[in-house]
């Protein structure tokens, strides 16, 4: 399996995006140690600082550093869009896998299901889950999770589906196995390629549903350093300070751009038939 | 006279990701007026490159290294595009392996024909179209009128085939290059072909490059065989004398590997107790539609009784059922009637208990889909070792039977050759310790040698296992060398019974008669 690392390294979308996303992964994973100042000490004297050799990125209303909130806050919001489409992708993945060895009136009757939750967009769809759940970063995070599923199920159902046929699938219900054997050790490694691809284009979706639900004040609380609350929170003061919305717009682009190009890579990378 | 067509010291290379792969190397051929050359090799020889490099149909990735084509004394290699589109079609004809990718699905059968003979004939469109209802007639369409108006998922296999030919020949070319243009198509069909190829010949007098991985075929259409291996020719001498005298190695493993009826390979008797039986098996698959429900019948009220240590042979063409049989019997899908085993009755996949499920076992026909490509060998084999009261500790014994070296447990699938992965496919199986192995077309994904080596493994775990076997093929000559009765399908019902050697008697079915006409006998004589 180290072939495909390979793989990826040699397409240009994949080295491109591992570029853009390895600041990030960094910002993930040692964020509040590189932050040169606390995220939510406020300092009055320093509000509105436009960017400067102290404050990199400039300061908000608060004279809050935003290099420092943007630092720390990209782990809850990469987070949150990770762990919000790992949950989706899994849930989804399993349910397709599933529906597509079952067959018949189940897989119809599970498809169709899907289909109708389809047709809501996937952000109308986070708001409806959010009405009932109740706001905050875990039903944020949820609520994504379950209108990412739907679509995963779906991908994964047509892949599930082509294995389904194959006949060490027939040579492993011919000797009895269960199915969840079947479901989870058969098929389920065959399948999960084009889920993998799948799932890293959408962290980018997620990444920006993350920021829009806390922009809509339905994710996480202020004052925590999340990019969409920062960018609700600087939107009142959009003539004076712009670099509040340019800091965490930026951070949230690039975060976008760098998954969406790492799975074009991914796609490549672990498709043989695509032609180099 | 001058040749056709004549090829010079023609070298060819596939590039990819770096690397150079020499597809053909040095060949050199000519094809005379009305002679047809038959080139006889195994997959990735470079047969099919041949066809391509001579209809300048080459993939972007390849690299001429050298040589000349020159056709009617014209460099092919040297024309441009405008030219090559006045010599394809007309001058130089194909037809293609598989009739149904070759045809257009969005036009009619006959406007295929028609159209090549507006384009290439300059005839008007009503011109074209007697001229199209002629050819088809000529290749013996049954109603030519009505399969014209038709579009090719309406059509057989064999029908789509004689659309192909008769495009290919309505322009009367020079030259018609033939890739395996009955391996595609079953038994009876690819013969009804090959005997239509045969008489437009005689009738039209073109020369022909007839391509194919068999020996036997070939040697009765051709007038020539040359014999291609790894890209290089190796041999080339008179089809009436090939099979007789051989003289390169390989070409006489070839001969040796078709499969004779005259020859047997099973050579004890079956034993005299039942092992398995079947009564009034049926397999029904329901289509479900919207508003009716269609039944496919699979097989119906199939009755017969393998003995133990017998081999069984189950012919019939596609769609006969055999397939259906092999799966009901390996618990895939439902069927009505009953299956009796060591004394109980199984009535349904549900009633297959764990000593059922390891007494009898499946090998598939495509080797590439029966191994899990995520699971190393080692790990295909544990499973049914574990599951059925065996040791893991027996892996290299069961490689070491299937003639793997241990090494190959480490292996994944994609690492294996066809045969390599038909050989852990058997070994598989036989972790089991079974009674009975379902071998359901296992060697026709496999070339001939192949094939061969295969059946030879079979014989011996079989003489090492006291298995029976359940022979399905569609190759009545390889059943005559392994089977000891042989069961005949057809429409779902089986219509023979009998022992092999009562198979040439005469007193059979009026299909198992049409079967047995149409298996290719080698030109020995």
């Amino acid at each position: 399996m180290n072939g495909w690392l390979h793989q990826l390294i040699r397409t240009r979308h994949g080295v491109l995006g591992l570029i853009i996303l390895a600041p990030v992964a960094l910002a993930v994973v040692l964020g509040p140690q590189l932050a040169p100042n606390d995220p939510n000490a406020i300092s009055f004297l320093a509000r509105f600082s436009s960017p400067s050799f102290h404050h990199w990125l400039g300061t908000d209303e608060f004279g809050r550093d935003l290099l420092s909130r943007i630092l720390v806050g990209a782990r809850e919001s990469v987070g949150t869009a990770l762990s919000a489409t790992l949950l989706g992708t899994l849930s989804g993945a399993i349910l397709g896998t599933a529906s597509a060895y079952v067959g018949g009136r189940a897989d119809e009757a599970i498809m169709r299901t899907i289909d109708a939750i389809m047709a809501i967009p996937a952000l109308l769809l986070a708001l409806l889950v959010l009405s009932t759940l109740g706001k905050g970063a875990t039903d944020a995070t949820l609520a994504i999770a379950i209108s990412f599923a739907p679509g995963m199920a779906r991908i994964t159902r047509s892949v599930a589906l082509a294995a389904r046929h194959q006949d060490y699938v027939s040579a492993a219900i011919a000797r009895g196995e269960g199915s969840g054997w079947i479901v989870f050790r058969e098929m389920g490694p065959n399948v999960i390629a084009p889920v993998v691809v799948e799932s890293t284009i959408r962290v980018a979706f997620a990444v920006m549903l993350v920021a829009s639900l806390s922009f809509l004040g339905l994710g996480a609380q202020p004052p925590a350093p999340e990019w969409g609350l920062m960018i609700a929170e600087g939107r009142e003061y959009l003539d004076q300070a712009p670099w509040m919305i340019i800091a965490p717009g930026a951070a949230i682009a690039l975060t976008a751009i760098g998954f969406n190009l790492l799975g074009d890579g991914l796609r490549d990378a672990l498709n043989p038939r695509v032609g180099r | 006279m001058s040749p056709v067509l004549s090829i010079e010291n023609y070298r060819l290379e596939y590039r990819s990701s770096g690397t150079a792969f020499r597809a053909l190397d040095d060949v050199s051929l000519t094809i005379g007026p009305g002679e047809v050359l038959g080139l006889v090799g195994e997959s990735g020889s470079g047969k099919s490159s041949l066809a391509a490099a001579i209809m300048r149909l080459l993939p972007p990735n390849s690299r001429e290294g050298g040589g000349t084509i020159r056709f009617q004394g014209e460099d092919l290699r040297a024309m441009g595009p405008r030219q090559l589109r006045s010599v394809r079609g007309r001058r130089i004809a194909m037809v293609f392996q598989d009739p149904s990718s070759a045809l257009n699905p969005t036009l009619t059968l006959g406007r295929q024909v028609s159209e090549v003979l507006e384009t290439h004939r300059g005839l008007t469109p009503p011109e074209a179209r007697a001229e199209a209802l002629a050819m088809l007639r000529h290749v013996e369409i049954k109603d030519p009128e009505a399969l014209f108006a038709r579009y090719p998922h309406e059509a057989s296999g064999g029908e789509k085939q004689r659309v192909v030919i008769a495009a290919a020949f309505a322009c009367h070319p020079e030259l018609v290059l033939l890739d395996e243009p009955t391996t595609a198509l079953d038994v009876l069909t690819g013969a009804r072909i090959l005997e239509l190829v045969r008489r437009l010949r005689a009738q039209i007098g073109m020369a022909g490059l007839y391509i194919s991985h068999d020996l036997a075929l070939v040697s009765r259409v051709a007038d020539r065989i040359a014999v291609i291996r790894g890209g290089r020719i190796v041999e080339e001498q008179p089809a009436a004398t090939i099979f007789r005298n051989p003289r390169h190695p390989y070409t006489r493993l070839l001969a040796e590997a078709a499969p004779r009826p005259d020859r047997r390979l099973t050579t004890d008797e079956a034993g005299a107790e039942p092992l398995l039986g079947l009564d009034s098996l049926s397999v029904r698959y329901d289509r479900r539609g919207v508003f009716r429900r269609r039944a496919a019948t699979g097989a119906e009220n199939v009755s017969f009784t393998i003995r133990e240590r017998e081999v069984l042979g189950v012919i019939g063409e596609s769609g006969s059922g055999k397939s259906s049989l092999a799966r009901a019997l390996a618990g895939l899908v439902r069927f009505e009637g009953t299956i009796r085993f060591t004394g109980r009755s199984v009535k349904g996949p549900g009633a297959m208990d764990r000593a059922y499920r390891r007494a009898v076992q499946i090998v598939f026909q495509s080797p590439d889909s029966s191994l899990n490509p995520r699971q190393r060998v080692r790990e295909i084999l544990a499973r049914p070792l574990k599951m059925f009261g065996g040791n893991v500790a027996e892996i290299p014994r069961l490689l070491d039977e299937v003639r793997l070296a241990p090494n190959y447990a480490a292996r994944y699938p994609h690492e294996l050759s066809g045969g390599e992965k038909q050989r852990v496919a058997i070994a598989r199986a036989f972790a089991a310790r079974p009674r009975l192995v379902i071998c359901d077309e296992i060697t026709a994904a496999l070339d001939v040698s192949m094939q061969a080596s295969v059946i030879e493994l079979l014989l011996a775990l079989r003489a090492a296992h006291d298995t029976a076997y359940l022979f399905i093929t569609h190759d009545l000559n390889l059943i005559a060398e392994v089977a000891h009765r042989v069961a005949v399908m057809y429409r779902g019902r089986l219509v023979d019974l009998l022992p092999v050697a009562q198979l040439r008697e005469g007193d059979v079915h009026p299909y198992t008669g049409a079967l047995i006409a149409a298996s290719p006998l080698p030109v020995t004589a």
